[in-house]
């Protein structure tokens, strides 16, 4: 077999390290726009706000304001019941998408709400228990200016730890307000 | 001349392998179906996103459900199977939307919709991370697709890649199938009682 020359050797190396460069550009170029999409869907930043302290998001600002545990009798669940305001500063973007409630623990673990006010909330805080959900404010409710008090609750293990409420407006993503 | 046969059985070789490429490649539903976890009646089985145990198999003629103080009997042409159960979710609250019983003949089998708002159903519960939810799974099957048949239990029929617990259940008789069974209200521990008549 001919012995290449030396321009066909550089050639030949260089195809190749162009190889290694231009296929995971290729595939890149082809997923884009649903790399796009998954991380407008699934992008998460979170916001860390500590209790008591405020955070301007989608149209308001939130603030927690207590997050109890309630045990539930001796059957190792507790109920947790999260307590946080918004004081109103643009009711449009506020209203404009859903709100996406969890409570999530130190090991990652996230619970959704429940439905409906467990029994142990409304014997010992009934106050908080006519408090509207994230996800149930009305129109009149959001008021420029306004300071509307919300309350979600939640049905936990007794020995977690670490909780947090994560609250997520889907026009404010990849914002995810994490309140501690 | 040696040389023209070597490229030759080479551009023969790569066609082989194309070919054989072609006409073994999986379909993309068959890339993303369900991954299989296998376990055993009455322990406990852990897949990614939740662990299931599933206890006892109850075989009936007819159903019984309370609600509002009136009785509704759910009769079948076939046989009725009941199967209690347990799960906890690891990572996330959700929801197990997908039962079936694959009867011996290979025919799978749906969970029932006729009670699907009785409570205890699989329809009706939610499973939180760290608490363990009883539940029931209920099937209508013909008789002879009982013995030997395999439970399988998923998040989602619809979730790509999503684990998928098989057991098998062999033995099923036929004296253990009840006239009736009776679903009532909360007892102990349990969201329902079950009683056979």
């Amino acid at each position: 077999m001919p012995e290449l020359q030396a321009g066909e050797r550089r050639r030949y190396w260089l195809s190749l390290a162009a190889l290694v460069v231009v296929l995971p550009a290729a595939v890149l170029a082809h997923t884009w726009g649903s790399l796009t999409q998954w991380w407008a869907n699934n992008g998460r930043d979170p916001i860390n706000v500590e209790r008591g302290a405020a955070q301007r998001y989608a149209g308001a600002e939130w603030r927690m304001t207590g997050l109890s545990v309630l045990p539930i009798g001796s059957t190792g669940r507790s109920v947790v019941l999260a307590e946080f305001e918004a004081r109103i500063e643009d009711p449009a973007v506020l209203m404009e998408s859903p709100c996406v409630v969890a409570l999530t623990d130190a090991g990652g673990r996230r619970w959704q709400p429940r439905f409906t006010v467990h029994r142990i909330v409304r014997e010992q805080r009934p106050e908080a228990a006519e408090k509207p959900n994230c996800g149930g404010l009305t129109p009149e409710q959001v008021q420029a200016g306004a300071t509307v008090k919300m309350a979600e609750t939640f049905v936990v293990p007794a020995d977690v730890d670490g909780l947090a409420l994560s609250l997520i407006k889907p026009n404010a993503l990849p914002g995810n307000l994490v309140l501690r | 001349m040696s040389g023209r046969l070597k490229g030759l059985a080479a551009v023969l070789f790569a066609a082989v392998v194309l070919y054989a490429m072609q006409h073994t490649t999986p379909f993309y539903s068959e890339i993303i179906s369900q991954v299989p976890v296998s376990g055993r009646l009455g322990e406990r089985v852990d897949a990614r996103d939740f662990a299931l145990v599933a206890g006892r198999v109850n075989l009936a003629r007819a159903l019984e459900t309370e609600s509002y103080g009136s009785t509704k009997t759910y009769t079948t042409s076939g046989v009725w199977i009941l199967v209690e159960a347990v799960a906890e979710a690891k990572r996330e609250s959700m929801a197990l939307t997908s039962a079936e019983w694959i009867g011996p003949s290979g025919v799978r089998y749906g969970l029932s919709q006729r009670l699907s708002n009785v409570p205890g159903m699989v329809q009706t519960a939610n499973f939180e991370p760290g608490l363990a939810m009883p539940f029931l799974m209920a099937f209508e099957v013909p008789e002879n697709e009982l013995s030997g048949g395999t439970l399988l239990v998923s998040r989602s029929l619809l979730m790509p890649l999503a684990e998928q617990v098989r057991m098998p259940v062999p033995d099923l008789p036929a004296d253990r199938i009840r006239s009736t069974i009776a679903i009532g209200p909360a007892g102990g521990e349990l969201p329902w009682t079950l009683e056979a008549k």
